[in-house]
């Protein structure tokens, strides 16, 4: 989803994961824990071929607040190589093997810092980590996702229902949507599109950068989707909240938990407008109130409804399930399951607009572009 | 040299510990005096910390200069009318004065000056002048606190988190017992970088590690990055907290100073933060030097 131009994502950003790069590497190479996210074959054979299992925790016990619910309190980061849809090769399987499953976290680990040396499209899920994206290289601008926590996922899309792994076809009223939005956007999908070399520069103003490189919002869900790079999230709980933090763009929700109702139709956040609740062990998060122009891959902010679902499953992991159910953009409604692995902290502030180099240099050549070409002397565009 | 610390050592209690009202004026009948609290303890969360949960939010005009001020007509009147105008109001500086070395005044005073100069360029310069509150920017510390907006306390054993609905800014109070974090700042940011703890009813936050970039008003009172700030909230009813602040800057003040408000609990029975995500009103403001010119 988000289109990373984000540079500006600053020094700070930077040096955080700098501080917190060194923990995260060994816990990276050490914990074969996300195989627990509900993998049968590819778990049992990679606790079995960890050497350090048998420091892991025998008997965890659920961390719990005050009254007795189950605490996601803390750190963690849900980067994998996985992608959101299941490659055609993988068929209706979910799992990958235990061979699979090395072979795919090595060669994405490689391929993370050596951009290009490895891409494939099948490893590279195209909302996740794509190093053959020239608008972020992680050699570059920051850390890979080796370094900035990524762990093996024991499955083979992060979608999970339906069964083959797809997201299901869009409805023909969401079709007809989407492309008089593209053709409302003078034909540009993605207004600022320097992904396939020679696309153009196509922005007027600051609003045509997009939300995420005008820094208007840039991460927050719903759903909790990593991307390239500061993809941490913190977690602080009461009993009467749980607030969750993005890294990037250090958004925030604050999701009660007392069962008060959702806020009036007539107000619209960029987040919605969430409400917990407990199922047993697991809490249950629906969100409303989307903004029209900021819901969940363009769904109809009228109908479009995301629930979440948090479980923790061990000491080291949660695992996190969203929901979507849009009747009017997709023909059903569908899953995925994204494990969230236990991180190290702490975040740091993510100041975007407040020093959004992006917008003035991209608005800037834009405006050069535009006078060379009126003096008849075209800059390339290669 | 007089430290924050021996500062707040001496400082003056909330007015509750020094006069109490008498007890049950209020069941008499009396309304409460101004700046007087009857003695009062918090409720505890779970792990026996006074319980600071909840909205909160200042009834002060601080934002628009934190010392005294006449109320004024505010930018452009021609075209905002009574909208644009500004209140005016009480200072919340401890004794009034603001004790600013002498190139220092001079630097605020052309801050006020320039405060509606925005020129954005893709380097720091884009700080030079401008009130970062005019570009939608993070408020700082302790600006965030008297921003007329309500943020929330989410308190945990392990953090004290304050969400403030202005422009999302967020601060994250580490408590004694997260050892795993840094007690120095690793790196500047508007926010700062800050740790806590309770000394009885109070809960004291300490913050460095600060930009130089953020403003404490309208006025252009500023600050460096040597800015140091030292905060006490204190729950003095089930609805207020007093708020007291010591600031220390030894490259902009002489000494260090204090301010003090009262932070009242939002009581709506709906109230939740909602958005104000002003960057998203500010984009042609910031960047319009850098837009298409469109023929009309």
């Amino acid at each position: 989803m988000r289109k990373c131009l984000g540079i500006s994502s600053t020094a700070l950003g930077i040096a955080a994961a700098i501080v917190a790069c060194v923990p995260i590497i060994v816990a990276a190479q050490s914990s074969p824990d996300a195989a627990k996210a509900g993998a049968k074959t590819a778990a049992q054979a990679s606790v079995k071929s960890d050497k350090n299992a048998a420091a892991k925790p025998q008997n965890w016990v659920m961390p719990r607040t005050a009254d007795g619910h189950p605490d996601f309190s803390g750190y963690w980061n849900s980067l994998s190589f996985t992608p959101m849809e299941r490659p055609a090769k993988y068929g209706n399987r979910e799992f990958l093997t235990p061979e699979e499953m090395k072979e795919k976290f090595k060669s994405g680990v490689r391929g993370s810092y050596e951009p290009g040396a490895q891409g494939s499209e099948d490893r590279y899920g195209g909302e996740l980590f794509n190093p053959d994206s020239v608008d972020y290289d992680a050699t570059t601008y920051g850390l890979s996702p080796w370094q900035n926590g990524i762990k093996p996922n024991p499955r083979t899309s992060l979608v999970v229902d339906p069964p083959d792994g797809k997201i299901p076809p869009l409805t023909a009223e969401a079709k007809a949507r989407l492309a008089a939005g593209d053709r409302a956007a003078g034909g540009f999908p993605y207004v600022v599109d320097d992904h396939h070399g020679g696309a153009v520069v196509h922005a007027d103003r600051a609003k045509d950068l997009g939300q995420n490189t005008s820094c208007v919002t840039q991460s927050g869900g719903p759903p909790l989707i990593p991307a390239e790079y500061n993809s941490g999230l913190f977690m602080a709980q009461n009993p009467a909240y749980l607030m969750i933090e993005t890294e990037t763009g250090s958004e925030f929700r604050i999701i009660p938990l007392d069962g008060r109702p959702h806020v009036s139709a007539s107000i619209h956040q960029w987040h919605g407008d969430s409400r917990g609740h407990w199922e047993g062990d697991t809490l249950v998060v629906e969100t409303t109130n989307l903004r029209p122009d900021h819901t969940y891959r363009n769904g109809d902010p009228k109908t479009q409804k995301i629930t979440e679902y948090f479980k923790r499953i061990s000491a080291d992991t949660i695992e996190y399930k969203f929901t979507v159910d849009d009747p009017s953009t997709w023909t059903k409604p569908w899953s995925a399951i994204i494990p969230m692995s236990v991180s190290t902290g702490p975040l740091f502030e993510y100041d975007c607009s407040e020093n959004n180099n992006d917008a003035v240099n991209i608005l800037a050549g834009a405006r050069a572009f535009e006078k060379k070409a009126a003096e008849g002397k075209p800059i390339s565009q290669k | 040299m007089v430290t924050a610390a021996m500062l707040l050592s001496m400082a003056v209690r909330p007015a509750a510990r020094q006069a109490p009202a008498a007890p049950g004026a209020a069941a008499a009948g009396k309304i409460p005096a101004p700046g007087q609290f009857p003695p009062y303890r918090a409720p505890r969360t779970a792990d026996g910390k006074p319980d600071l949960n909840g909205i909160w939010q200042a009834f002060v005009t601080a934002d628009i200069d934190i010392q005294d001020h006449d109320a004024q007509a505010g930018p452009h009147p021609d075209v905002m009318g009574a909208y644009g105008a500004w209140p005016g109001g009480q200072g919340i500086v401890e004794g009034g004065e603001i004790p600013y070395k002498p190139e220092a005044l001079a630097k605020k005073k052309e801050n006020a000056e320039k405060r509606m100069v925005v020129n954005i360029t893709s380097d720091p310069h884009r700080h030079d002048t401008g009130d970062p509150e005019l570009k939608c920017y993070m408020p700082g510390v302790p600006r965030a606190n008297y921003m007329p907006f309500p943020f929330q306390i989410i308190e945990t054993p392990h953090v004290v988190m304050m969400a403030y609905e202005y422009a999302r800014a967020l601060r994250t109070i580490y408590m004694e017992n997260d050892k795993a974090v840094p007690q120095e700042p690793p790196a500047d940011s508007w926010m700062g970088w800050s740790h806590g703890h309770f000394e009885g009813e109070t809960l004291v936050v300490d913050s460095k590690g600060f930009v130089p970039y953020s403003w404490f008003d309208r006025a252009g009172d500023y600050h460096s990055d040597a800015l140091h700030v030292v905060e006490r909230y204190t729950p003095v009813s089930p609805y207020h907290i007093m708020y007291e602040a010591t600031i220390e800057d030894p490259n902009v003040f002489t000494r260090p100073w204090k301010m003090s408000f009262l932070l009242y609990r939002r009581m709506d029975k709906n109230i939740q933060l909602v958005d104000f995500n002003c960057t998203e009103f500010v984009l042609d403001f910031l960047y319009g030097q850098y837009s298409k010119k469109i023929d009309k």
